[in-house]
């Protein structure tokens, strides 16, 4: 046993102070207003401070930290993506993510297992070619491997899919990473607030007040706030804000749903991921199976869940784990996720000066908490998006230039 | 029109939109037009198909409840229009 | 059988079967319709499992799948319920997550330690340094998780069944029972679920001592069997609460997915565990778990024991305990006073002692740890929930039976959007909004003397009649008459704790209270830090009590602090029965059997199985492409090429519709011509191409890519809906097959089998014919795609083997042979034609495949030509070229998808490379740089293996290169 728990054992008060500080009225004003009490605008809120020194910081939040789609995903965290401006941003988050636990002092379970794009096609197989060699180029370990190595990582995985959808390889992708999605968020929310910044949980935006394309305050439940500079880390929420300051973006709302099963016995060590079967499972370490689909087909702005997404998915695991059958289902749930015609984040500058937005994560916002919270961070900072996200500008659209990602979600055949 | 049917035989269309004049429209106003979507929850009109029978038609559908709250052929819209004032 | 009573009626167990079975080694005898759990404890068997952290052991809690503190293995399948599930003869049982069995588990040393593990533990530990984290990782890891999963267990699957009723009620309790008899009678089309193997709920054991209540049960039974509009299902549970009133009904056999008009929801409430040290040691039961040992199963609970109850529910268990031969030693009520009614006046003849405001301070455990020997007793203060320990005493006992209260089995109600309240006169939420069509009756509804639940049924049925316009007749709701049901704070603190809240997750008083202290002071994120309610019962015992714990810690009244979101499912639900049968759907053409009988290999395209090569004894798949596409630039080949999108469109405005469909221009398209089609998305992406055939004036055929074709068809109806042009749309993809012979004996077979005149001057390349070909009416187009001299055949599906089999037996002299899309895509790359989908991604626009020339900017509209004008202003970032390897090359082969490399940069991909054995060449289709896009211009592809190849531009097709070269 670690010595530090030593102290839980011995110690007749309770030892751990509170994670942050409980405010009731925020200030009259702020440097920055932060809206957005998840994962990335926490992120922010501690980067700011960290990096640049800015700590008159209100981080508003209308429900509780961690609430929205930080505690709603899967967990997982890669870079294998298909652009090197993609590769790039996603591994700075990866390494930011290795030393996570340490600098934060909080255990997030960052656990590096590998991550398998199961590949049941042959042009499944040339897309996953394209990301394997666009992460090499970059740097990245991912490789394309063979059934072989497959049934070495996972030799339970009926490679045959039960007969409809054999597996002719996978993209593996060595960094490949799950974490515990609450404790990233109480982590920086923690190291926010030692530096000063202030949370406000069930504190709801109403407005936000512009003048001459500028920004100049927030009206909330508790009262108006002044400010010059706000980022919107809202998503799944990102329309209602943007309406807000009447800017037009790309994003609607799909809900994403997920799926736990009761623990078992670990024994599922890898990450496994099928386009074609619509699938991605992990095992935690309470020993359930964490398993999540494609979106849901339509707009809705709900996170209730559907029988469709359920079968469907418990279907597909069964193809791939046929001895599943009997094991059980304890919960599912949704999260909404703001989708963007390419796939990719929209984050940076917006026309209205001091409106920021981290936004458009679509299903995979998580993984980039860290280096989204440090990139937006010195965007307010400089009122300078950094090179890192360029590509992910709101501007990409108008300019006909949107991020390659999109490029492999078509190909097909 | 169709009845009750379950939702698996549709497929989501996206809000029916009016297309601008694309020789009127500045380059940056069509950019917007093909990009750009009113996220924002509420009362929508959009395209829905009917795979079975081979139709689209427009549901008047809240975003925030998924309740539909009218159906009608693209054809009948201004009909419907004209019903509702 | 050692506790076992004699027969009552209404038991569910058949004393006339016996049933023999294993558990951890030993042998049991059990009664046909015991479950696992009452067999073991009617064996005087009290360890029957260990919980999830700490190991500690564990028996009886609830009796009814509100805990998870029974879970058992058959080596076969594992976590199974020991408190619900049906034990059966020849079953070999063993509890799970123990190491060397139940009684001696190894892991038991987790509870001594249990202070080192603090709420939330794992996350201020083990993280540093960094290194040691996959150490400390793999210990949790072997930690977690229940059961073992058996690697053999067969695949299940279990059919589906839709259903439809007026109404539908969840729970055949007295309320539910009631509801549905009221509305059957009004001749509404009832089903009732119930997750009990048999009907009754609380009226098959809450007895308080009388036993008439059992032939209430037989009467209300009656009633309901004498009607035909009654579907009664048991051993069924109501898994959850989807949009429009939809709700999986879960049975041993499969799914069932019920749409009803109206649901009542008659489900009851769980019963909660009073809070103090040691309250989970084996023997210390719910009230309703005891009577549910009694009743139903004909077992007494324990010889002697104590009933620690904080309502008057506590005085019927006595009651019942006593009824079952069960010596009652005391009843300590946390409540102050006199309580209890005329249940009180009663026990107190049978001489049993009640202690008013007092509690159990602690339960005391044997020796080894593993029962119950005893409680220590004190005075309690009711209003400052604080245990008086001055005049301490301990009773010996071997059962402690506890009754603090109810929670609302509310799930349903909660996933539906019902509004709930908390009412202080019950202690409980209880539905003040209800959406359409759903209805809440008994003990959920706050509801909880039985003649008031009876009424309340009757109340709901009235209500649904009213809301199905049936009947006008009012409505008159109740108010629960009497004590609150539940109390509100039944908690003991203790400074030692143990005192468990949450048995699934071993989680104790103090875990809230830390948890608050570190801030994790609302409900849901204290629910994440301390994992309350997030184990397999998914907090039915314990959410309740959290919420209390935590509206102490801040000082709030209940109703502030709220609940959690409930998710489905009611109860854990198996994946083989939520899977089903998995359904694959493919379509396949009418000529698969053939190419199965002739040795094809398949490969998906799109939703249709397709021939990719036909390997000949001894041929590699590469030989054999090879060879069938030296067969097409030699002499012959043949292909079936149904699973083409085909379209036809019709009308006097068909070439204006195609004009805006398509990039190319169709209004002066000749009749009997072919033109090639281009479909662009708005923002200007390539999305498909294929061929206009114009056979009439008005009428076209259109023949499109295989996986888009469903999709490029629904865009052309949405099309004409809003265009309202004069035609009409066919989708004939199912209805044509389609067959293309290649090569330069092609004209000279197919002469064999049509009257057309195939000459180069009748029929012409990109035109279309109509003809008879093996005597089937065809549709003849000449189309350049694999090859100069090609014939593409579309006749009726079902006729497309005739027709195939007349080309083979003609082709056979000149050794003409199928041929596969491995080769076919050879053949088109040979002749320079790019694919959509394949050279193209979702980003690409014509511009960059140098399609130019499909593109009629001049024409007043096509779907993404603005786009592309836009486009056209802007530099192009990257090109498709036709490329070539050297001669003499080589090396390790580039694979498509392998990078075009400048210095350190990407400039483009490998879309198409393939060995032509005809050209004896590498050749293929690469996107570079803009400026190195030239013919004779040199690039650099970098293979798997890190080396870089060198290729040339050239040009298209490759024939005339070969030629040159």
């Amino acid at each position: 046993m670690p010595f530090r728990l030593l102290k839980y054992a011995f110690k007749k008060e309770h030892p751990a102070p509170r994670f942050f500080k409980s405010h009731e009225t925020p200030k009259k004003s702020y440097d920055v207003v932060i809206i957005g009490g998840g994962g990335h605008g926490l992120a922010a809120a501690y980067y700011l401070a960290k990096d640049h020194g800015i700590t008159n910081v209100a981080v508003l939040e209308k429900g509780y930290i961690g609430g929205g789609n930080t505690g709603r995903n899967t967990t997982i965290v890669r870079s294998n993506y298909l652009t090197p401006e993609g590769v790039n941003f996603y591994d700075a988050s990866v390494k930011i993510y290795e030393g996570l636990s340490e600098e934060l002092d909080l255990n997030l379970f960052y656990s590096t297992r590998g991550h398998f794009t199961l590949a049941h096609t042959e042009s499944a197989i040339r897309t996953m070619r394209w990301r394997a060699e666009v992460n090499k180029h970059v740097g990245v370990e991912s490789r394309v491997v063979g059934p072989d190595e497959i049934a070495k990582a996972c030799p339970q995985l009926d490679l045959s899919c039960s007969g409809q959808a054999p597996i002719l390889g996978a993209l593996f992708h060595a960094p490949g990473s799950v974490a515990r999605h609450d404790g990233v968020a109480w982590g920086y929310a923690r190291g926010a607030d030692s530096y000063g910044a202030e949370i406000y949980q069930n504190t709801e935006v109403l407005s936000i007040d512009v003048k001459n394309c500028k920004v100049c305050g927030v009206k909330t439940n508790k009262g108006y706030i002044e400010t010059k500079q706000v980022l919107s880390a809202v998503a799944g929420f990102t329309p209602r804000i943007t309406e807000m300051v009447g800017l037009e973006t790309p994003i609607v709302i799909h809900p994403l749903q997920a799926c736990v099963t009761e623990p078992m016995k670990p024994w599922l060590d890898t990450i496994l991921v099928s386009g074609s079967l619509h699938v991605y499972v992990s095992q935690s370490s309470r020993g359930e199976l964490v398993m999540g689909s494609s979106l849901d087909p339509y707009e809705v702005h709900s996170t209730r869940s559907t029988l469709d997404f359920v079968e469907g998915l418990t279907s597909h695991i069964l193809d791939m784990f046929p001895f599943l059958s009997n094991v059980k289902v304890v919960r599912q749930w949704a999260g909404m996720a703001d989708m963007t015609p390419d796939f990719a984040p929209i984050m940076g500058k917006t026309p209205i000066e001091g409106f920021y937005l981290d936004a458009g994560w679509g299903t995979w916002g998580f993984k980039a908490t860290p280096i989204s919270g440090k990139t937006m961070a010195e965007t307010i900072a400089n009122d300078r998006a950094p090179d890192l996200i360029h590509t992910f500008r709101l501007s990409r659209f108008e300019d006909y230039e949107l991020t390659g990602e999109k490029g492999a979600a078509s190909v097909g055949h | 029109m169709n009845g009750i049917r379950p939702l698996s035989e549709f497929i989501f269309g996206g809000e029916y939109r009016l297309t601008p004049d694309q020789n009127t429209s500045s380059d940056a106003e069509w950019a917007a037009y093909v990009h750009n979507r009113q996220g924002a929850p509420g009362d929508k009109k959009e395209w829905w198909y009917h795979s079975p029978s081979g139709t689209w038609f427009i549901a008047e559908r809240n975003t925030l409840t998924d309740k539909v709250t009218r159906t009608y052929l693209l054809a009948d819209a201004k009909k419907v229009a004209k019903e509702s004032k | 059988m050692i506790l076992r009573n004699t027969y009552k009626p209404g038991e569910w167990i058949n004393r006339k079967k016996l049933i023999n079975f294993t558990f951890e080694g030993e042998a049991f005898t059990a009664f046909e319709g015991d479950t696992v759990t009452s067999a073991l404890w009617a064996a005087g068997q009290k360890v029957l499992g260990r919980s999830f952290k700490y190991h500690r052991p564990r028996g009886v809690l609830s009796l009814a799948n509100h805990d998870v503190n029974i879970l058992m293995t058959d080596g076969l399948d594992t976590n199974i319920r020991g408190d619900v599930v049906e034990v059966k003869d020849g079953m070999t049982l063993h509890a799970v997550n123990t190491i060397g069995g139940v009684k001696k588990d190894k892991n038991s040393y987790v509870d001594s330690i249990s202070p080192l593990l603090p709420v939330g533990f794992y996350y201020k530990a083990f993280h540093t340094p960094r290194k040691l984290f996959p150490f400390w990782e793999s210990m949790i890891r072997k930690a977690a998780g229940l059961g073992v999963v058996n690697f053999d267990y067969p695949r299940i699957l279990k059919r589906k069944r839709h259903s439809h009723c007026d109404l539908l009620i969840i729970g055949a309790g007295p309320t539910g029972l009631t509801a549905a008899y009221e509305a059957a009678k009004a001749g509404l089309e009832v089903t009732i679920v119930d997750e009990n193997s048999h009907i009754g709920g609380s009226l098959s054991y809450d007895y308080g001592g009388n036993g008439t209540l059992a032939e209430q049960l037989t009467e209300l039974t009656k009633k309901i069997e004498s009607l035909k509009n009654i579907t009664l299902c048991t051993g069924a549970y109501a898994a959850g609460y989807y949009p429009d009133h939809l709700i999986p009904i879960v049975e041993a056999g499969g799914i069932t997915k019920i749409r009803a008009k109206a649901v009542i929801v008659a489900s009851g409430a769980f019963e909660q565990p009073l809070v103090f040290r040691y309250n989970d040691l084996p023997s210390v039961m719910l009230g309703s778990a005891a009577q549910r040992l009694i009743y139903r199963y004909g077992v007494k609970p324990c010889n002697n024991g104590i009933v620690f109850t904080a309502n008057d529910y506590g005085y019927r268990v006595a009651l019942d305990l006593l009824e079952a031969g069960t010596k009652v030693l005391a009843i300590v009520d946390l409540r102050s006073g006199a309580h209890g009614g005329l249940h009180a006046i009663e026990i107190v003849k049978h001489g049993v002692k009640i202690y008013a405001g007092h509690c159990v301070y602690e339960a005391l455990a044997t020796s080894d740890k593993l029962k119950l020997r005893g409680a220590i007793i004190c005075a309690y203060d009711d209003k400052n929930s604080v245990a008086l320990t001055d005049n301490k005493f301990t009773i010996e006992c071997d059962g402690i039976a506890m009754s603090a209260g109810w929670a609302p089995a509310g799930a349903l109600l909660y996933q539906a959007g019902t509004g709930m309240q908390f009412d202080y006169g019950v202690q409980q939420f209880v539905p003040n909004r209800l959406p359409d069509g759903i209805f809440a009756a008994g003990k959920v509804n706050g509801i909880f003397e039985l003649d008031q639940r009876i009424r309340d049924g009757a109340r709901a049925a009235n209500d649904v009649l009213n809301y199905l316009g049936k009947t006008s007749e009012k409505s008159i709701a109740e108010k629960h008459n009497g004590a609150a049901p539940s109390h509100a704070y039944p908690m003991v603190p203790h400074p030692k704790g143990k005192n468990f809240v949450d048995f699934d997750e071993d989680i104790q008083i103090k875990d809230f209270e830390n948890a608050a202290k570190e801030g994790f002071d609302n409900i849901e994120l204290m629910k994440r830090f301390t994992t309350v309610g997030m184990g397999p019962s998914q907090g039915k015992h314990s959410n309740m009590n959290a919420i209390r714990i935590l509206a102490k810690i801040r000082g709030l009244p209940v109703e502030k602090i709220g609940t959690t979101t409930s998710r489905p499912f009611f109860h854990p639900t198996p994946m083989g029965h939520l899977g089903g049968r998995g359904f694959h759907p493919h379509r396949l053409t009418a000529l698969h059997d053939w190419h199965e009988a002739h040795g094809a290999i398949f490969t998906d395209v799109g939703a249709w199985k397709r021939a990719a090569y036909y390997p000949q004894v001894g041929q590699t798949k590469e030989e054999a492409i090879q060879s069938e596409a030296l067969a097409v630039r030699k002499t012959a080949g043949i292909i079936d090429a149904s699973s083409f999108g085909k379209v036809e469109v019709h009308g006097t405005d068909a070439a204006e519709f195609l004009e805006r469909i398509f990039t190319g221009k169709y209004i002066n398209q000749k009749v009997g011509s072919c033109r090639y089609v281009m479909l662009l998305d708005e923002s200007g992406v390539v999305v498909d191409d294929g061929i206009a055939s114009r056979l009439a004036n008005d009428f076209f055929y259109l023949s499109i890519g295989t996986s888009n074709a469903a999709a490029v068809y629904r865009e052309m109806q949405r099309c004409q809906q809003m265009w309202q042009l004069d035609i009409g749309l066919v989708n004939v993809t199912g209805a044509f097959g389609s067959i293309n012979i290649a090569g330069p004996a092609a004209r000279d077979i197919l002469a064999q089998i049509t009257e057309l005149d195939l000459s180069a001057e009748a029929f012409p390349i990109s035109h279309v014919r109509e003809s008879t070909v093996a005597g089937v009416q065809a549709r003849l187009i000449r189309v350049a795609f694999v090859s100069d001299m090609s014939f593409e055949l579309h006749i009726p599906m079902i006729q497309a083997p005739q027709v195939w089999s007349a080309l083979v037996e003609a082709g056979k002299k000149c050794h003409c042979r199928p041929f596969g899309i491995d080769a076919q895509r050879l053949l088109r790359l040979e002749m320079g034609h790019f694919m959509p989908g394949v050279d193209t991604d979702g980003l690409t626009n014509p511009l960059e495949i140098g399609a130019e020339w499909a593109i009629k900017m001049d024409k007043a509209y096509f779907i993404g030509q603005r786009s592309l004008s836009i486009l056209s202003k802007r530099p192009l970032r990257k090109q498709l070229v036709a490329f070539m390897l050297a001669p003499d090359f080589n090396g390790e082969m580039p694979l498509e998808c392998n990078l075009v490399i400048d210095g350190t940069e990407i400039k483009g991909r490998v879309t198409s490379i393939s060995y032509s054995k005809f050209i004896d060449r590498i050749i293929g289709f690469a996107y570079v740089a803009p400026a190195k896009n030239g013919i004779g211009s040199n690039f650099n592809i970098r293979t798997d293996n890190g080396s870089l190849v060198s290729a040339t531009v050239v040009e298209t097709p490759f024939f005339k290169n070969k030629k040159e070269a």
